[in-house]
């Protein structure tokens, strides 16, 4: 789904390699959170805490807090406004969190 | 940039990591509008950078804004990498520019992976280069929706149709006041040929009135709507699509001039904005707003609101701007054009109510609490709520990790409560971004 990602001509891009929920994904350099999620097909990364619904991006610009994610342990990252960097472990999110 | 030139020593704030904000999205993007493109604008401001000493935070977050003495303390946190990491900053005056977001309508299985806003999708694409799905619809209403889809469409996108809710050739009607804006209509003229080009319907006089998935999104349902947005019967469309970027118009940013208690007016859009005068000065002396904060308007508009708003610092701070007294009055005349035409788009693409009929009652209308439309109209009928606060305070819709910010407009919709009392009190906000206590809390006891 990646969109003419590599146009720079000749010279190979630079990539990032993390994890979501264990399985390891590459995607180009510069990307979201979500970006790199949704362009590896997943759309969803966190159920909601009290209907358990599956939740993506809405705003996709850091308004409206629904593609909240665990990002290296830490919970509640936006993932639509936080960059992808090369080792993150990246995990789906169930309710706040914090595991309760 | 003018408040530099002029001799004033500047800090930018800014929350992308770079500068340029959701326009440029970091010179992804080549154009932004008429006019000056990223990267002379970027030139421009790097060389100033250097030259003037300008204090540049990329990835910081202003979360709040308090009066201090003859000045400001704005307050500001990292990103979300980042965020015990806070820091305040005293100011004579302060310059806000923070933005628009879309305006969303609820409506059954709009909660779905991939339905999502035009802003967002457009940030996919031009931010990082990557499509929100392979069968795209674009829809809400505005002229925003034809940017998002030529965005798609140039990136290479299978954009099946654009939905808009309202007729766009009233637009020849509304800007006659306001037709020397010669740019704007070239752009919009450019964005419906490129439609036309990959032979993308655009439905005008349609609206979305349900999301279907199991999961995630698969399909929607379409009607042909009248003035009034009241679906027209027999005319339900399904469209299979894995994408929904959706938006009717945009949402004015207007926390930290709620902070400090600055005067706000309901834009021609319906929505809140940020009352300044002609020189972009709020009610409160050396607060100074540009660009959609002040009403939605766009990319011209924004930035010669800017440059405005740069002189109105410059002489907050008891100096002379760089800028003739001829150049500023020219941009005061332009700015007035452009908000007229504006107010034409406002004019020809409103909201109209027809879309409540469709919010069923297990609908949620508060997505990060998770609050039906049937729990928001209970406390009205059942429980005997006089006032959007009661709603919320009842229902907790609009006090979730968004505090209001996608919902609270809607919620006072559907109660009856659209008044401007209600959506200036819905858009207080004590603070901007949510800060983690124990950051406060260690910044206050560090000597």
């Amino acid at each position: 789904m990646s969109a003419d990602a590599s146009k720079s001509s000749g010279s190979v891009s630079p990539t990032v390699d993390f994890t979501f929920d264990g399985t390891p994904y590459r995607v180009p350099e510069g990307q979201t959170v979500a970006a790199a999620l949704i362009s590896h097909g997943v759309v969803s990364w966190r159920h909601t805490r009290v209907g358990e619904q599956p939740r993506g991006i809405l705003c996709g610009i850091g308004v409206c807090f629904d593609c909240l994610i665990t990002l290296n342990g830490q919970p509640n990252v936006r993932a639509c406004v936080t960059r992808i960097e090369t080792g993150d472990v990246v995990c789906s999110q169930e309710g706040c969190g914090f595991g309760d | 940039m003018v408040a530099a030139r002029s001799g004033c020593s500047a800090t930018v704030i800014d929350s992308g990591p770079a500068v340029g904000g959701q326009y440029y999205l970091g010179a992804q993007s080549p154009e932004g509008g008429s006019g000056l493109s990223y990267a002379a604008l970027r030139r421009a401001f790097d060389g100033l950078v250097a030259a003037r000493g300008i204090d540049l935070r990329l990835s910081t977050y202003a979360y709040a804004l308090q009066r201090h003495a003859d000045g400001f303390v704005l307050r500001t946190r990292g990103d979300d990498r980042h965020r015990h990491r806070v820091s305040e900053i005293g100011a004579r005056t302060v310059v806000m520019a923070t933005g628009a977001f879309d305006r969303q309508l609820p409506f059954p299985g709009w909660t779905l992976p991939g339905v999502m806003s035009g802003g967002g999708a457009q940030a996919l694409v031009k931010g990082s280069g990557v499509l929100p799905g392979q069968r795209i619809v674009v829809a809400g209403t505005g002229p925003f929706l034809l940017a998002v889809a030529y965005a798609l469409i140039s990136a290479g996108g299978n954009v099946v149709a654009v939905v808009e809710a309202n007729e766009p050739l009233n637009l020849a009607r509304h800007a006659r006041a306001a037709l020397p804006a010669a740019g704007k209509t070239a752009d919009l003229a450019r964005f419906v040929s490129a439609l036309a080009r990959k032979r993308v319907p655009y439905l005008r006089r349609h609206r979305v009135r349900r999301a279907e998935g199991l999961d995630r999104l698969e399909s929607i349902t379409i009607s042909r709507v009248d003035s009034e947005w009241h679906p027209v019967s027999g005319t339900d469309q399904v469209l299979e699509c894995d994408a929904l970027a959706i938006g009717y118009g945009f949402t004015a940013q207007t926390d930290l001039a709620g902070q400090v208690g600055a005067h706000m007016r309901i834009g021609s859009d319906g929505g809140l904005a940020i009352a300044v005068d002609d020189r972009q000065r709020t009610s409160i002396a050396g607060l100074i707003a540009a660009g959609e904060t002040t009403g939605i308007g766009g990319v011209d508009l924004a930035r010669l609101e800017g440059v405005i708003a740069g002189v109105a610092a410059v002489e907050h701070c008891g100096r002379r701007s760089a800028l003739s007294e001829s150049a500023i009055g020219r941009g005061t005349r332009d700015v007035a054009r452009l908000r007229g035409f504006a107010d034409a788009l406002h004019a020809t693409f409103p909201l109209r109510p027809g879309w409540r009929a469709d919010v069923d009652d297990a609908t949620l209308v508060c997505r990060c609490e998770e609050v039906s439309a049937a729990k928001v109209r209970d406390a009205v009928s059942d429980l005997g709520a006089l006032d959007a606060r009661s709603v919320k305070l009842l229902t907790r819709a609009g006090m979730g990790w968004c505090q209001g910010r996608v919902c609270a407009p809607t919620v006072d919709a559907l109660c009856g409560f659209d008044t401007a009392e209600s959506l200036i009190g819905g858009s207080y906000r004590p603070v901007a971004v949510p800060v983690p206590l124990g950051a406060i809390a260690s910044d206050r006891m560090s000597p």
